[in-house]
């Protein structure tokens, strides 16, 4: 017991700082203006610790700073936003997507086939790109003449902007509706599933694999039937799912759009991982560039496909009641109503911001824990963690792994997207300052401890909230007549001053290993 | 003894032909560029001719990026230090020289001295986390103190002086380097700093502190082991770092009329990074050619294509990273060395 406080004093002592400012915080405010701001800095720290988590488990495992990643938090919440407001949009994308993902989908297979491939040594450096070059050809073909009924930024009536505003409004306008013209709908599907297999072939013949002791079997194509099957299934009942996910109440459809982005947010993970950042492991500074440059064609792309202007994504109407019996004074009477506020100590909290957020991550941070302790995934990242070379060692698969853990991470920060689209707004912007929040927030926790980065999150969040409540009441200092207002610039100054001085203080966070 | 000086002077000359080239070409542009627009050396002299000043503007920007880049190339190409805050080295030159000269008056020298004062602070500011942090958390420190720099420069409290997000304007540059007027003699004032600058990189490097330096990059603990304190070998090459990206901001905020507050952003030191990146990392001219390439490549794009240039160069960015690892230079000194090995393997076959 001595011991634990002799080698934690300062750590100790830092915390015992925190919680003096925090109750110092508390007596300048009255009781449901101190309730408020604290919900809303656990809502801000819960957004941050969505992205801050994956972020940690993808450094701390893989060695990767993922620089891409508020790139990746922002794309979640325009995928979210799609599938809830433009549902006829994401099922006229979800045949071609599943068809180009489909080949990658047979990864296993492909160094087989390259192996009874016998070619001269000039042949096997162009063959590589000859494919990948076919099927980009191929791609660029029948992409741009495959309908898909979908926005135009171009023209307000069918923006974004516009149908964002429409659908808070409790209607959806028809997007143009797209057909089949100028080729075949069967020589689309059929193009499309060659690239894709082409592509991904000659994408493997790049990394140049051998594995000698590999078996075929049924496994290695489970995942290709199931995207070829969810390809066709969405084509052949195009309308009927339209129809039937426009008829879905709001709530559904929210459940949708975030299973979606997250599942989507996985899988471009898995792809940007397996592609892009396994040849780099041996060259770490190159991966911080690689991410980078990926996150500036990623906020590019965005702009491009959903336009420039910020807009909102409708809350869904389980947070959006308004009306008689509004706001809502107690839990039973939210339930009836479903206001969108709630009354709480006389102050008015809006449910979905500053109460359903803040569970998510709770749920987030239990579940994922739960994972990290009690199985063996997890028992895997975790010694991955202390030493990679050693489970490498023990004959486990830590490609796979590394697979799987950088698609969790990408998979959090997507799932931060979107749930943070109805409270923050979509914009191309959102995602950068969220990610500094969420480095500052791992620096000051520990850059690769998972508690740490909620304790991390959750501080960042904090102090933001009280500073910005602060600067509309103002500080009185003792002894003196002025009233000190903080102005909005200290309030991503005051974090980045924690993060330094705790840097300094404790070099390795508050709860990060000591070397 | 004649003999060998002019032996010696050959060999010079030889050994450093493609140098002298290039600088006798960099000379020459300006004229040149003037008589491909049918305009006599003379009217370039006088700065009478438009296509030979825009062209001397567009190389002084190239200059100035590449002294930026220089200054970043030896922190984390040579010593090994991933700073993200390189950007305020250069920011804080670029604004305390258009404060000295608009809110205070003071003359070019005065500038200059306190220019120098300054540099050395920040760099002291930074060397007073090294010994604590190191590697990403080092990167993630500088990040905050930058940041917090960048945060200052745009309150509007400071606005008098910074011009908080609109930029500082209005800077009155001294009428005989006038960018507008005098452009010929900015160009040349640049060159030379440039190639000053260039030279005493060159001698650090090769010098026993910059080999010091490299072996910190390599393997700090084994310089640790050898005696060395490597805190003072960091701490030298942040300075020198920090005293050159200030006077690339110098020069900066002399040639343009708005110094904006972007040039203290993370951005700015992502664009040292991608210079870095193109050219080589770790060395020198990779600095200055991956200058010349980011420059041209950014203009080049946003003229012909317009706003979405920064898909492109995310693009070649990560284009670079995957297949030209070692940048325009590094990748040109494995090549060159494989095709000279190649070269003499066939001149063997004749002898």
């Amino acid at each position: 017991m001595v011991s634990y406080f002799r080698k934690n004093y300062i750590l100790l002592i830092t915390l015992s700082v925190f919680v003096a400012l925090f109750s110092a915080a508390a007596q300048g405010m009255s009781q449901q203006d101190f309730i408020i701001t604290l919900l809303r800095g656990l809502a801000v720290g819960s957004i941050t610790f969505l992205v801050a988590s994956g972020f940690s488990l993808i450094f701390g495992l893989l060695d990767v700073l993922n620089l891409a990643h508020g790139t990746l938090f922002m794309i979640g919440a325009y995928i979210g936003w799609t599938v809830f407001v433009r549902p006829d949009t994401f099922v006229d994308l979800l045949t071609p997507l599943a068809l180009i993902v489909s080949g990658f989908a047979l990864r296993d297979v492909y160094p087989l086939l390259a192996s009874r491939i016998r070619l001269g040594l000039r042949m096997k450096r162009i063959l590589p790109w000859a494919l990948a070059l076919v099927s980009v050809l191929i791609l660029g073909w029948i992409l741009p003449r495959y309908p898909i009924a979908y926005w135009d930024t171009g023209n307000f009536a069918q923006s974004p902007v516009t149908y964002a505003f429409m659908a808070s409004q409790g209607t959806r306008l028809p997007a143009p509706l797209a057909a089949f013209t100028e080729i075949s709908p069967a020589l689309g599907l059929i193009g499309l599933l060659l690239a894709s297999l082409v592509g991904a072939f000659g994408l493997s013949l790049f990394a140049s694999e051998t594995q000698s002791t590999f078996r075929m079997t049924w496994k290695n194509f489970i995942g290709f039937a199931i995207l070829l099957v969810i390809g066709l299934v969405g084509f052949i009942f195009n309308n009927a799912l339209t129809a039937f996910l426009l008829g879905l109440s709001s709530n559904w459809l929210f459940l949708v759009a975030v299973i979606v982005a997250m599942l989507s947010g996985a899988g471009l993970g898995a792809l940007m991982e397996s592609i892009l950042i396994r040849p780099l492991y041996s060259r770490p500074i190159y991966q911080l560039m690689l991410t980078l440059g990926l996150s500036a064609i990623g906020i590019e792309m965005v702009r491009a496909v959903w336009g420039r202007p910020e807009f909102v994504m409708p809350k869904p109407v389980f947070f959006d009641g308004t009306g008689a019996g509004c706001p809502a004074t107690s839990f039973a009477d939210w339930w009836a109503n479903n206001c969108s506020t709630i009354l709480l100590f006389e102050g008015r909290v809006r449910v979905y911001n500053e109460i359903f957020i803040p569970l998510v991550g709770l749920v987030v941070l239990v579940s994922i824990w739960i994972l990290l302790q009690r199985t063996r995934l997890g028992m895997i990242i975790r010694a991955g963690v202390q030493d990679r070379e050693m489970v490498e060692a023990l004959g486990i698969n830590v490609r796979r792994v590394f697979t799987m853990v950088f698609a969790l991470g990408v998979g959090l920060a997507a799932l931060g997207g979107v749930l943070a689209a109805p409270s923050m707004g979509l914009s191309n912007v959102m995602g950068e300052s969220l990610f500094l929040n969420a480095l500052i927030a791992l620096a000051i926790g520990g850059l690769t401890n998972y508690p740490g980065a909620a304790l991390g999150s959750v501080l960042v969040g904090l102090i933001q909230q009280f500073i910005i409540k602060y600067g509309q009441i103002g500080i009185p200092i003792p002894f003196t007549e002025i009233i000190f207002k903080p102005t909005p610039p200290l309030v991503p100054a005051s974090t980045v001053l924690l993060m330094v001085i705790i840097l300094l203080i404790l070099p390795n966070g508050l709860l990060g290993k000591k070397e | 003894m004649t003999q060998t000086s002019i032996s010696t002077r050959t060999a010079f000359f030889a050994k450093h032909r493609a140098s002298l080239g290039v600088l006798l070409l960099l000379i020459l542009m300006p004229f040149i560029v003037g008589l491909f627009n049918g305009a006599s050396p003379a009217t370039v002299f006088v700065n009478g001719n438009g296509q030979s000043k825009f062209i001397q503007g567009l190389a002084i920007e190239i200059f100035i990026l590449a002294l930026y880049a220089l200054s970043f190339d030896l922190i984390f190409g040579i010593t090994g230090m991933l700073s993200f805050g390189h950007s305020m080295f250069f920011s804080v030159g670029a604004y305390l020289t258009g404060i000295a000269i608009k809110s205070f008056g003071l003359s070019l020298p005065a500038t200059l001295g306190w220019l120098v004062i300054a540099a050395i602070i920040q760099a002291l500011l930074f060397g007073m986390v090294l010994p604590r942090v190191k590697g990403i958390t080092f990167a993630l420190v500088t990040l905050g103190i930058a940041s917090v720099f960048h945060i200052v420069v745009m309150s509007s409290e400071l606005g008098p002086y910074t011009g908080s997000d609109v930029g500082l304007q209005g800077v009155i540059v001294p009428d005989f380097i006038s960018p507008a007027n005098e452009r010929l003699r900015f160009y040349f004032i640049a060159l030379t700093v440039l190639i000053l600058v260039y030279l005493l990189y060159q001698r650090f490097v090769n010098s026993p502190t910059g080999r010091v330096c490299i072996a910190i990059r390599e393997n700090e603990g084994r310089a640790q082991m050898l005696g060395y304190n490597t805190f003072y070998f960091k701490l030298a090459a942040l300075t020198i770092s920090s005293l050159t990206a200030a006077l690339a901001g110098f020069l900066h905020t002399l040639y343009q009329p708005i110094v904006s507050p972007n040039t203290a952003g993370l951005g700015f030191t992502v664009t040292a990074l991608l210079i870095l990146l193109i050219g080589g990392v770790g060395t020198l001219n990779g600095a200055l050619v991956g200058a010349v390439v980011f420059r041209l490549l950014d203009y080049g794009l946003r003229r012909y294509i317009g706003e979405s240039a920064s898909f492109i160069s995310g693009a070649v960015y990560v284009l670079f990273v995957l297949f030209i690892p070692y940048g325009i230079v590094g990748t040109w000194r494995l090549k060159s060395f494989q095709i000279k090995q190649g070269w003499e393997r066939l001149l063997g076959l004749f002898r």
